[in-house]
């Protein structure tokens, strides 16, 4: 019973700040209105017993990745840009659409026979580390995808420095590498 | 009434929606991909949902998918606002309708 309301008000918190997100105009409030879910979400995951993917949540999505929306928006300055309408013709079709399609999932869901598991384990530290880095043979492997995915964040930080220099190939660079 | 599994899926079935609807419908490009976040929150939120309805050794993998996803969320994020950011320079505009120099 306690477990339902507390899922009942972070589920509010979550849906209500995430309405933010469609309804807000600035995109630093938006920003926050994003990090309300998160937090929320990081909750939810806590009460289901997950408390490690709630805290891993709250640091890499609320912490890392929001900042970096943060810091984008006010590298930009984008509210300067407040002539642009929020939204256009376009939405006018594909908010039934949205409805329609989530409705058939819906539906599609309540029908499914689902019960909670009294023995689905916690996802503790302790586990989710024994899982993550068992190198047995007979283990799931997950070692090679955390490698696999080190590789991938390296190389998404390589293209984004890449990508938002100042120009490639100008002459301020050539000039720099004829200089070592 | 107990907390059901349901429920859970209903939420994460509206936060999905809702950010697919954020980035379909808004022309802002930094909200475009603040929907795409939200959509990606959603799933994980799906998968921990349902790994609590399996059994013992069944219920880990629904509980470790969700780090890479949110790792593989970290990278898309960091390539995409970079991308921004390089496009911002050209247009001066955020909004989405003037990125399309490349329509066929």
């Amino acid at each position: 019973m306690l477990a339902l309301i507390y899922f009942i008000i972070l589920a509010v918190i979550a849906l209500g700040a995430a309405v933010c997100v469609l309804l807000s105009r600035h995109p630093l409030y938006g920003a926050l209105s994003l990090i309300t879910t998160m937090v929320a979400l990081a909750g939810i995951y806590g009460l289901l017993g997950s408390p490690f993917l709630g805290v891993v949540q709250i640091m890499v999505y609320a912490g890392a990745i929001m900042m970096l929306v943060t810091f984008v928006i006010m590298v930009l300055n984008g509210a300067r840009d407040s002539k642009t309408p929020m939204f256009d013709k376009v939405s006018l079709f594909i908010l039934p659409s949205v409805i329609v399609l989530a409705g058939l999932v819906g539906f599609a869901l309540v029908r499914a026979p689902l019960a909670f598991d009294t023995t689905a384990l916690r996802g503790s530290v302790a586990l989710t580390s024994k899982t993550l880095f068992d190198v047995a043979q007979t283990g799931p492997g997950y070692f090679i995808l955390f490698e696999i995915l080190g590789l991938l964040l390296l190389s998404a930080m390589v293209a984004a420095v890449l990508m938002a220099k100042k120009r490639l190939g100008s002459i301020e660079t050539e000039n720099t590498e004829d200089n070592h | 009434m107990e907390l059901q599994p349901i429920f859970i899926q209903i939420l994460a079935l509206a936060l999905f929606a809702i950010g697919i609807l954020v980035a379909i419908t808004r022309r802002n490009i930094i909200f475009v991909l603040m929907g795409v976040e939200l959509a990606l929150n959603a799933v994980n939120l799906s998968f921990v949902g349902f790994a609590k309805t399996l059994p013992a050794e069944l219920s880990v993998a629904g509980q470790i998918v969700p780090l890479f996803s949110i790792a593989i969320a970290a990278a898309e994020a960091c390539v995409g606002f970079a991308m921004v950011i390089l496009i911002f320079r050209n247009r001066e505009s955020i909004d989405a309708d003037s990125y399309s120099n490349m329509r066929g």
